[in-house]
């Protein structure tokens, strides 16, 4: 019995040494094509970011309104942003690359997919800085207008706005993924319709007074009621 | 018995104003006369005027250039006699040459033998021939025309010890028009004349004849009536003739001495002439359409007479106080310049001797309505001496040569009526008749062919007129226009080229022939008519349809 | 290939007709047409009473009114008397009249204005509104006049106030311009100006005119670039200021948005110019002198303080991101005070505005939204002047005027400190 066990040891240990023998090679390949997706990334990089100087791409976005975005969110300059992007993009794949060629079973096809998922990734991810942005920057100018026009609650309108908004990225970003798709819509078109009819409820019961004085201002001619503030100019 | 055209000569006619001691001296005492004159009507004939206005040259002290006249039915012996003027109308009229002369009617010289008997007693029978008052009070607030010289409209008389009145001079006594003698012996001085042989009267200063209390004593329907009469009795006995209104007031007071075609035939168009010189200074066509859309409709046998310059100061009576000094200040800014309310200087320069300016000028004066007047001198661009007193610096002798007192008279220079103008730029040896003859392309020719064109075509005498009025707003244009005859005119008022587009509209598919050149040019069509102009260029374009 | 011109065909053809004028009154319009006849009448007949001989054109320029606004200007022509001697003007006054097809504006209209004063090589501008309800020939003569025989590029209005009248501009604007451009300007944002061909010409190479900041306001844009040219600038006393009626104009919140936005951006486009500068200079002043006229009900300033308390509590965020966290503690302490002896600190004022001023440069947020933050602080800075000189002489409300606008001097290095600071 003890010679089996040792022989079965033995066996194992052998086996294991072969896999390994064999697994280190791959691994050693892995990480060439690591190393060497690093330096490939690195050159794109610094090329794209050349190219990009010519046309002066941060003063086109300056201009363009872009670069203030970026700064909002705390983003470098855009072809840095995009230089930087290439270089995780270019790696990235390359790592996959090298993963693939590890050779573990079922990895192969993860890795596939995930390859395929890549452009609506990309493209969630846009959705949701857009988003996120647009619901900063609207809610915002809606706290602000309604601040200075003394109309109540501003906050609750602003941030109503900026969920809004904020809701219908997060669902598009996952609409686009293919994340439970009918689940989101779902989910959103339930969310999205109480609210409505709870604004239509509070405005139409709640915020009469309100929502006369708001039409009656901005509907018709009525002249502005004596106006407690001076003529400023 | 003359035919209805002939009748109407003075509407045909380019009269040309001389005074007769300006223009030639044959007997060398300095003076012209009527032979020197006569010796001279070739070179008018040849210029192509067809009528003379003669100032007054009837015997007189002469303190107002001849307008104070001591006896209307001689000639002064300084220009000559009687003979001698007779002589001189028979060989204008072989010429083809009207003579229009002056009837000082409002008033005469002191020294006139009528005034001589007025005065000398209160019970004369000639007493009531003038104008008579104890005070000067009368006829309060009538203004006084001679501002630089006279204080009042009343002088005293020391002889018969009381005041005259005199709306000129205060030797110029105004005749009483009230007085139906005085009215009988003014018609037997014209019939004087009429007899004689002359074509017409320039009237002098007629809104002044009647005076009433609490009036401006100017224009009143008396005087009028007056005109009214005389004129029926000439157009009885003397159908053809002419009478010549000088009435210096605004169109609409002016055209009043037409009558419904009943008193003058023709009237001077004052306010006119200071505005045409302000269009071309402001380079701006408004004063000239402005006035012209003021002046009324006049009959049909009626005619305005235009002119530029004149032996008297360029009156800028009849514009408003800012046109006044803005003329002033542009054309006469050494006040030398000024006397009695107007400009003391000739049409060269006042131009600053721009040819181009005297040109365009010209070419209005022969091309707005009315009958032109040419004043003596003008058409060679002589100068003036604004150092002569009174109005006297526009009235040298002639430039006929670069020679001896420049032709004009053989005398000695010291003794000659007036000094000649000597200076390098409109001296005589520079300006003269002569030396101009000899160049076709001299201010005399010019003039002379463009006074040829204007002859061709009855257009410019008789047509009507028709303002365009382009959005350049330095740009005149008009199309005068009789029966089918049209003749589009275009003035660059302006010192700088200028573009002008012409709504044509009317007259579609014309060709418009220019006159100067006798050329082409494209014919009109949908589109506005664009035309280029020279600095102060303008065009005179006969439009015929073929 | 070449820009696209903004000049239409039949505008230049009008110009085209005119050809050189000495003088230019433009008149920029939307839907006026129950006041350009006024305004038209006034401009004409200062043209044939104070400039006889001068060359001149009245130009009317249209933003799409859709009420009878160009019908009325086509027919306003020189009008005769019934029995007329003489001229009615020397001259042909000129009008021309042309219409942008952009959203109406001040600063496409001026574009028009100043082309139209470049091609004509016109000598003295001035620019009329049409909503200004008491323009007489004197006012057009008095803007006109320094450019056209002083040799002055930029003409500002003075008017006489009343004490509660135009507070943005004798509170905010006018002191920060004087302090930070360096010229006593009182009026730089009013509706009529001023200004020299030689001006206009500079103004029309500019590539402006797309700038938000510029088409609202684009006067003190032009005032301001005549500064910084080192052109000659001057204010002329034309009369009271005659109140816009009830319901028109800009409420409070456009007016900081239009005027405040676009000092802002004048700021930040002239940096070079007024950063190394210190002091302020007076400005040719021309015509008699005024006060504020002691007339003027104080208005009833309650709804004001409330507006400013909500603003500072809801908009405490973007106040944080703006201000200096100092300056942030002792707005939102004196929001909490008593209403009865609320006092916005002169100090306080000064720093609060140079600290905005400082965040725009720095783009901290949205410019815009930057600028609407200012409205609550201005309420609550008006509340407090309401509050103090509610008894004030026009004398006394001056010289507190005049301690402000030296307060603004003083903190300039504050503010060159702030804007010149790593972001």
């Amino acid at each position: 019995m003890k010679e089996v066990i040792i022989e079965g040891l033995r066996q194992a240990y052998s086996n294991l040494v072969r896999m390994f023998a064999e697994f280190l090679p791959r691994l050693l390949v892995m990480l060439v094509i690591v190393l060497i997706g690093l330096l490939v990334a690195y050159l794109l990089k610094m090329m794209l970011r050349a190219v990009l100087h010519v046309p002066r791409l941060d003063r086109l976005s300056e201009e363009a309104g872009a670069s203030r975005f970026l700064r909002m969110a705390a983003l470098p300059s855009m072809t840095e942003l995009l230089s930087r992007s290439l270089f995780w993009v270019t790696w990235s794949g390359f790592i996959l690359i090298g993963i693939s060629v590890l050779g573990v079973a079922g990895l192969q096809e993860q890795i596939s997919r995930l390859f395929l998922l890549l452009p609506a990734i990309f493209v969630a991810i846009l959705i949701l800085f857009l988003g996120l942005v647009t619901a900063n920057f609207l809610s915002r100018a809606a706290l602000l207008a309604a601040v200075n026009a003394g109309y109540p609650s501003p906050k609750l309108l602003s941030w109503s706005i900026r969920f809004v908004i904020w809701a219908l990225a997060v669902s598009m970003a996952l609409e686009q993924v293919g994340v439970a798709r009918q689940t989101v819509l779902a989910a959103f078109s339930i969310v999205f319709g109480a609210f409505m009819f709870g604004l239509a409820i509070a405005f139409g019961f709640g915020g009469r007074e309100l929502a006369r004085e708001f039409l009656e201002r901005n509907l018709t001619e009525k002249k502005r009621e004596k106006h407690e503030e001076p003529q400023p100019l | 018995m003359l035919s209805q055209d002939e009748n109407l000569w003075y509407k045909d006619a380019i009269i040309y104003q001389l005074h007769v001691r300006t223009f030639c001296d044959s007997n060398a005492d300095g003076i012209g006369d009527f032979r020197g004159l006569t010796s001279k009507l070739d070179y008018l004939q040849e210029l192509g005027i067809n009528a003379l206005w003669l100032l007054p040259f009837y015997p007189s002290p002469l303190r107002d250039d001849g307008y104070d006249i001591a006896d209307y039915t001689s000639v002064h012996p300084s220009y000559g006699s009687l003979q001698d003027f007779k002589d001189f109308l028979a060989a204008a009229h072989d010429r083809r040459i009207r003579v229009i002369t002056e009837m000082v009617v409002n008033h005469t010289s002191d020294q006139h033998p009528w005034f001589q008997e007025a005065r000398s007693s209160r019970e004369n029978p000639k007493r009531d021939w003038y104008v008579w008052s104890e005070t000067d009070t009368r006829y309060q607030g009538v203004r006084i025309i001679f501002l630089d010289t006279e204080m009042s409209n009343w002088a005293w008389d020391p002889i018969s010890k009381s005041y005259y009145w005199h709306r000129f001079f205060n030797h110029q006594p105004d005749l009483n028009y009230d007085n139906p003698a005085v009215r009988e012996a003014m018609w037997e001085v014209m019939k004087f004349w009429f007899d004689i042989g002359v074509d017409g009267f320039r009237l002098d200063a007629v809104p002044y004849l009647i005076e009433r209390d609490g009036t401006s004593c100017e224009n009143l329907p008396e005087t009028h009536d007056i005109i009214r009469k005389f004129r029926k009795r000439i157009d009885e006995a003397y159908p053809g003739k002419m009478l010549l209104a000088e009435a210096n007031q605004w169109p609409a007071d002016v055209s009043a001495y037409f009558g419904n075609g009943d008193e003058f035939h023709m009237a001077f168009h004052f306010p006119l002439m200071p505005r045409m010189f302000m269009a071309v200074k402001l380079e701006d066509r408004k004063p000239i359409i402005e006035i012209l859309e003021q002046t009324p409709q006049i009959p049909e046998t009626c005619q305005w007479c235009i002119f530029l310059r004149n032996h008297d100061e360029l009156t800028l009576e009849m514009v408003t106080d800012v046109e006044r000094d803005y003329m002033y200040d542009e054309y006469a800014v050494d006040k030398a310049m000024r006397i009695n309310l107007g400009i003391r200087r000739r049409l060269a320069p006042m131009m600053e001797n721009d040819r181009r300016r005297v040109e365009l000028l010209t070419g209005l004066l022969l091309s707005m309505p009315g009958t032109p007047i040419i004043y003596y001198g003008d058409e060679i661009g002589m100068g003036d001496n604004i150092y002569l007193g009174d109005r006297n610096g526009v009235r040298t002798p002639m430039q006929w040569n670069g020679g001896w007192n420049a032709g004009f008279s053989a005398a000695d220079p010291e003794r000659l009526y007036s000094p000649l103008i000597s200076n390098a730029v409109y001296g005589y040896q520079a300006i003269n008749v002569d030396s101009q003859r000899r160049s076709a392309h001299s201010l005399l020719s010019w003039t002379k062919s463009v006074i040829q064109t204007r002859n061709q075509f009855r257009v410019f005498s008789r047509g009507s007129i028709e303002f365009l009025n382009p959005s350049n707003h330095r740009v005149l244009a008009y199309v005068r226009r009789l029966g089918d005859e049209k003749m589009l005119i275009v003035n660059n008022l302006s010192s700088s080229a200028q573009a002008v587009e012409l709504n044509l509209q009317m007259y579609k598919r014309h060709i418009p022939i220019e006159m100067f050149g006798r050329n082409l040019f494209p014919r009109i069509g949908d589109l506005p008519y664009l035309l280029t102009l020279g600095p102060y260029q303008f065009y005179w374009f006969r439009l015929r349809r073929i | 290939m070449a820009e696209e011109s903004f000049l239409a065909d039949d505008f230049l053809r009008q110009l085209m007709s005119v050809g050189e004028v000495d003088l230019l009154v433009g008149i920029p319009s939307y839907n006026n047409a129950s006041t350009l006849e006024q305004t038209l009448q006034s401009v004409d007949a200062c043209l044939r009473q104070d400039f006889v001989r001068e060359r001149a054109a009245i130009l009317n320029v249209d933003g799409g009114s859709t009420d009878e606004t160009t019908k009325v200007f086509e027919q306003s022509s020189e009008r005769k008397g019934p029995s007329h001697k003489g001229l009615t003007s020397l001259r042909t006054i000129h009008r021309i009249s042309c219409q942008y097809d952009k959203s109406p504006s001040q600063g496409w209209a001026l574009r028009n204005i100043v082309a139209a004063a470049d091609l004509l090589r016109a000598r003295a501008c001035a620019v009329i509104s049409p909503t200004t309800a008491n323009v007489t020939p004197s006012w057009v003569a008095n803007l006109v006049r320094p450019v056209y025989r002083e040799g002055l590029d930029f003409v500002a209005p003075l008017y006489a106030r009343s004490r509660f009248q135009g507070l943005l501009a004798r509170d905010l604007l006018y002191p920060m311009s004087r302090a930070v451009f360096g010229q006593r300007i009182r009026e730089l944002y009013a509706d009529e100006w001023g200004f020299s061909g030689r001006l206009a010409s500079q103004c029309l190479e500019r590539n402006v005119w797309h700038e938000e900041a510029v088409r609202a306001r684009p006067q003190a844009w032009m005032a301001i670039t005549a500064i910084g040219g080192g052109l000659k600038c001057g204010q002329y006393f034309l009369g009271p200021k005659g109140a816009a009626p009830a319901g028109t104009g800009p409420d409070i919140v456009e007016a900081i948005r239009q005027t405040v936005g676009n000092f802002f951006w004048c700021m930040e486009t002239n940096q070079a110019y007024w950063l190394s500068r210190s002091n302020s200079q007076p400005v040719s002043t021309f015509g008699p002198d005024h006060e504020l006229s002691p007339d003027g009900i104080p208005p009833s300033p309650e709804k004001i303080f409330e507006l400013f308390r909500s603003g500072v509590t809801e908009l405490e965020p973007i106040l944080a991101s703006i201000l200096a966290p100092d300056t942030h503690a002792q707005i939102k302490a004196i929001a909490l005070s008593d209403r009865t002896k609320f006092h916005f600190a002169v100090e306080l004022w000064v720093k609060t505005l140079y600290e905005f001023a400082a965040s725009y440069h720095h783009t901290v947020l949205n410019r815009d939204h930057l600028v609407q933050a200012l409205v609550p602080l201005y309420r609550g800075r008006l509340y407090s002047f309401l509050l103090e000189h509610a008894n004030s002489s026009g004398e006394e409300m001056e010289a507190q005027s005049e301690i402000l606008c030296q307060e603004f001097e003083r903190q300039k290095p504050y503010l060159v400190e702030r804007w010149t600071a790593k972001s």
